[in-house]
């Protein structure tokens, strides 16, 4: 077919796309780790060569650890509750009982993730205050006044209330991914489940869960790899306090760079982001080709 | 077929989980349009009540000490960001759902490969790329990350759906003397039209609601887009909250409409991509 | 579908049309060989950059020829970045600093034009300002920046609580307890401290400091090249504050309470103290008239540091080095600090200024008036600590003091960190 015969006028096509990706997205990165070998600032010319030596002090930095566990503990909960709860959501919603009320549930679970994760802390800040906010009045309005806490204040709880904020926001958008892998399961598996007698638990556990393995892999591998991206809610939130008990890679990053004026450090924290996502990503891949393959 | 209509106890506390679920999401949103009607007094001592009186001048006030101008430029960082990104991705997507030649692999690899990198990796040089290109902390700066971030996944949005467009009206156009631009213009992109809404969408969502890059790469008040101004509106010092409640009320609005009124569309993006945020 | 899309079309117009209308802002045209000061200040807003702008349009007026294009950024942007424009080919010629070690690191750096021989040829302009706004922008005997503002911290507290107790403003540390105790004992708490950003903290562990290690030991542990935080001052200034919160002086929640949200408890009355600044007098005249009174932090009786001194600090304006335009710059800078505009910006902002005469009784109120007066009678001034010291030791030091708080770390741990990170930075 000559209409798409000619290479040149197809590579005029593609050319902006590449000019973009090429110098916006992997130049940065490739640029990213030469400047971590290098003490710099963000305004003066010299750079100072100081090779790994940024990588050896993150090595040593109790603060690394805690972000490193913090991320961890953020993917690890979010699995659990936008995974688990996502999955058990879209099953019931899919129910034949439920199936009429669908459209509102799914339009109202879904809404906040929506809404920008600036406005979500925000909003969740005051929700955590200890005097006025909702949570405390509520816990306080149903006799558990020894629950109540600053619940952003302390090092034990703050990672947690983000966490959970997090949670709050985005357990509609996993749920959505299963509806419409649910959707695809064919009907007459569970219509013969039924006749055999099987509950609704039952079957969720026998069909369902089974045949939607695959989206409940890539929807976990989606959700770690959020995990070590997570950096606006913290920074809204808590800014990494009390002391450094929230602080998340990315905001390592943020404050070493931009405001303790360490570029070279922060890029060397960038470059460690880098090889855990970009692993992460590697086995997403990876699973995704093998369930292709099946 | 009644049994499975009919309600019974199990169903009705599955029905009352749901419903709580529903409040947990909803109160807080509600919450948050109500303070903005109240003033300090009220939001701090009466948490639970409706506003004793309705305050509208707290949106205005709103709008009127920053939330006017962050919506603006906003919109401006947001209307650029996707018509460019659509215009990049569809040239991209055409040229790889339906030309053939050696290499092609390699180049759509190259721009959906940008879909594994976070933008984190390269937030410090990537500032310092836009200061050396003279356009750090202003709107460039802004959009033309955005589109470089935002081509990936566009661009296989669009060609998986280009893929499946049939041939046939191609075919006779070319029969009848067009040439492959002219295919583009006139009957792959009108037929795309239902997944460039899809694009749109979800490009505009993400760019209104982007915080890293708008913090880091815009420095003067008069540039910055709505979740960093924001912050900024609440500041360190004797804020007004029920203003700032406002402020987050209406700069949640033109998504949350958005996504009443196209939810279908986004729905299928959003399933199509396997990507989150 | 397609109504759908023509639905969005309308919306983006309507908001393109918001553009228009709201789009045009300050931005100056003038002639091209008209010189044109950039401007940067960290307040931006409206009612704060609507003083500026009518500011600016006066000057612009009296100086034909010299435009002013004028930028804000907030505070926290300030602190984190306002060092990163200097980098740029944006670099304003005229900008907002804080005293101390943050304006320090730009002379350090060559980046700030050396003001003495304008102040020498101006006599007048220069004794119109406070030597105590002045000598904290100064660095090797020259001047590198106009105050702008002078603040100075005290404890406001509620005057009918005051009195129900029978209680007067404290003078020394162990009054301002006893105090506190009584208060306590009345249910309502002590004072209201808002830490979720730790500044508010390090503003009381600025003023310890300062009244419990010797002045000149504390001075050259604040320059990165000789720090060594080894006197045991330090730790005292930190039990200090660790006994206030302790004995539960401070209301719940300290680490997730906004300084604002401190101020509306005080005004609620569920607090009787807060600790502000100067410049937020003006809030408590308009919301809590003639309820209020204030003192400065209570002396501490076995203190090794000078008793008399006050907890503030100036901060202001410097211009550039690579400025093209200096006079022009430098003549801006001379007319906002004026008597006439400094009066003016006090009658219009409420903001204390360091030049003399301009904070008076025609157009403050007494409290201010009274407050920038005990700023002047202090023997000298203990600058915010955190822009007063190297970023990256203020950046262990303040989120310690939250740690502090939640009695996660106890205050010889803190001094130990203090003084690693001090170390390390010394050897770079």
């Amino acid at each position: 077919m000559k209409l798409y015969g000619n290479k040149k006028t197809a590579l005029l096509f593609i050319a902006p796309a590449l000019l973009f990706v090429l110098l916006f997205i992997y130049y940065p990165i490739v640029q990213n780790f030469f400047m971590s070998l290098y003490r710099w600032k963000a305004f003066g010319e010299d750079r100072i060569w100081v090779g790994l030596q940024y990588y050896r002090r993150i090595a040593q930095d109790p603060v690394f650890y805690t972000a490193l566990t913090n991320n961890f503990l953020y993917a690890l909960i979010s699995i659990v509750f936008q995974v688990g709860f996502g999955l058990v959501i879209a099953a019931i919603l899919e129910e034949t009982f439920f199936r009429r009320f669908q459209g509102f549930f799914r339009t109202v679970f879904f809404m906040p993730s929506v809404i920008s994760i600036t406005v979500v802390g925000l909003l969740f800040q005051l929700i955590y205050h200890p005097s006025i906010g909702l949570l405390n009045n509520f816990l306080k309005a149903i006799g558990l006044e020894n629950l109540t806490r600053a619940w952003l204040g302390e090092s034990g709880s703050a990672m947690y209330a983000i966490i959970a904020s997090s949670q709050w926001q985005y357990i509609g958008y996993i749920m959505l991914l299963f509806l419409v892998a649910i959707q695809k399961i064919p009907k007459e598996l569970y219509e013969s489940a039924e006749m055999d007698g099987a509950g609704a638990f039952q079957r969720f556990i026998h069909i369902t869960v089974p045949q939607v393995k695959e989206t409940i892999i890539m929807n976990s591998i989606i959700t770690v790899i959020g995990g070590f991206k997570v950096f606006d809610e913290v920074y809204v939130m808590t800014a990494g306090g009390p002391g450094r008990s929230t602080e998340v890679l990315a905001t390592f990053l943020y404050r070493s760079g931009f405001r303790n004026d360490e570029m070279g450090m922060a890029s060397a924290i960038a470059s460690i982001i880098f090889v855990i996502t970009f692993v992460l990503t590697l086995v997403q891949l990876y699973i995704n080709r093998k369930i292709a393959e099946e | 077929m009644s049994k499975a209509r009919r309600w019974n106890l199990s169903r009705a506390l599955v029905m009352l989980a749901l419903i709580i679920y529903a409040i947990l999401i909803i109160y807080p949103l509600l919450w948050m349009l109500l303070s903005g009607f109240k003033d300090n007094q009220g939001l701090f001592l009466d948490t639970w009540a409706l506003p004793k009186t309705w305050i509208w001048q707290n949106y205005v006030d709103a709008w009127n000490q920053g939330i006017g101008r962050y919506f603006v430029n906003s919109v401006i960082v947001t209307v650029s960001s996707v018509i460019l990104t659509l215009i990049v991705s569809s040239c991209a997507a055409f040229a790889l759902a339906r030309f053939e030649f050696r290499g092609q692999n390699i180049l759509l690899i190259l721009i959906i490969g940008g879909l594994m990198l976070s933008p984190q990796v390269s937030l410090v040089s990537l500032f310092k790329f836009l200061q050396k290109l003279g356009i750090y902390n202003t709107y460039l700066a802004l959009i033309i990350p955005y589109v470089a971030y935002r081509i990936p996944f566009t661009t296989f949005l669009i060609r998986s759906y280009m893929l499946s467009l049939p041939r046939e009206v191609e075919d006779s156009a070319y029969i009848d003397g067009c040439t492959s631009l002219q295919v583009f213009a006139k009957i792959i992109m009108p037929m795309s039209k239902p997944i460039l809404a899809t694009g749109a969408l979800l490009a505009a969502m993400s760019c209104w609601n982007e915080f890293m890059f708008a913090l880091v790469f815009i420095e003067s008040d008069k540039y910055k887009t709505i979740p960093v101004g924001l912050m900024n509106l609440r500041g360190s010092l004797s804020t007004d909250w029920t203003i700032l409640m406002a402020g987050l009320t209406l700069s949640v609005l033109p998504m949350i409409i958005i996504f009443l009124v196209f939810q279908k569309q986004l729905v299928r993006g959003i399933t199509s991509g396997g990507v989150k945020g | 579908m397609r109504r759908k899309i023509a639905l969005l079309l309308c919306l983006v117009m309507l908001t393109g049309l918001f553009a228009g209308c709201t789009g045009t802002d300050t931005k100056t045209q003038g002639s091209s060989d008209d010189i044109t000061i950039k401007f940067l200040h960290k307040w931006p807003n409206q009612k704060d950059n609507d003083y500026f702008v009518s500011a600016i349009a006066k000057f612009e007026e009296a100086n034909p020829g010299v435009k002013v294009s004028m930028d804000s950024a907030g505070d926290e942007a300030m602190k984190d970045k306002i060092r990163v424009v200097m980098g740029t080919t944006e670099q304003p010629d005229v900008f907002f600093s804080w005293s101390g070690e943050f304006a320090k690191n730009f002379i350090r750096e060559g980046n700030v034009l050396d003001l003495t021989p304008y102040l020498e040829a101006d006599p007048e302009w220069r004794d119109s300002i406070m030597m105590a706004g002045l000598e904290p922008f100064m660095e090797d005997g020259k001047y590198y920046g106009i105050p702008y503002r002078i603040n100075g911290k005290f404890f406001v507290y509620n005057k009918k609580i005051f009195e129900e107790n029978n209680l007067s403003e404290p003078k020394t540390w162990s009054e301002f307890l006893s105090v506190l105790e009584t208060i306590k004992g009345t249910g309502v708490a002590p004072i209201g401290l808002g830490n979720i950003y730790p500044w508010a903290a390090c503003h009381y562990i600025t003023g310890l400091n300062q009244k419990c290690v010797p002045e000149d030991v504390r001075h050259d542990d604040y320059i990165r090249e000789t720090g060594e935080y080894t006197d045991p001052g330090y730790i005292k200034a930190l039990e200090h504050f660790k006994e206030l919160n302790d004995k539960g002086y401070f209301q719940e929640g300290v680490n997730s309470t906004e300084h604002n949200m401190a101020l509306e408890m005080f005004y609620g009355e569920k607090v009787a103290m807060v600790y502000v600044e100067l410049e937020e007098f003006g809030d408590f005249d308009e919301k809590f008239e003639g309820e209020w009174g204030f003192f400065p932090m209570p002396a501490i009786e076995d203190g090794a540091g000078n008793q008399n001194f006050l907890t503030g600090a100036p901060d202001g304006f410097m211009v550039s080095s690579r400025s093209a335009n200096p006079d022009e710059a430098v003549a801006f800078l001379k007319f906002l600090t004026t008597l006439e505009n400094s009066s003016e910006m006090v009658q219009t902002l409420g903001w204390p200024s360091p030049v003399e005469g301009a904070v008076n009784s025609e157009n403050s109120p007494a409290s201010l008036v009274a407050g920038l007066e005990a700023v002047s009678k202090a023997e000298g001034m203990a600058l915010w600590l955190d822009t007063d010291i190297d970023i990256r030791i203020s950046d262990v030091y303040l989120p310690a003091l939250q740690e502090l708080l939640n009695n996660d770390k106890t205050p010889e741990q803190i001094m130990k960190e203090v003084q690693e990170i001090s170390e390390r930075i010394k050897a770079e």
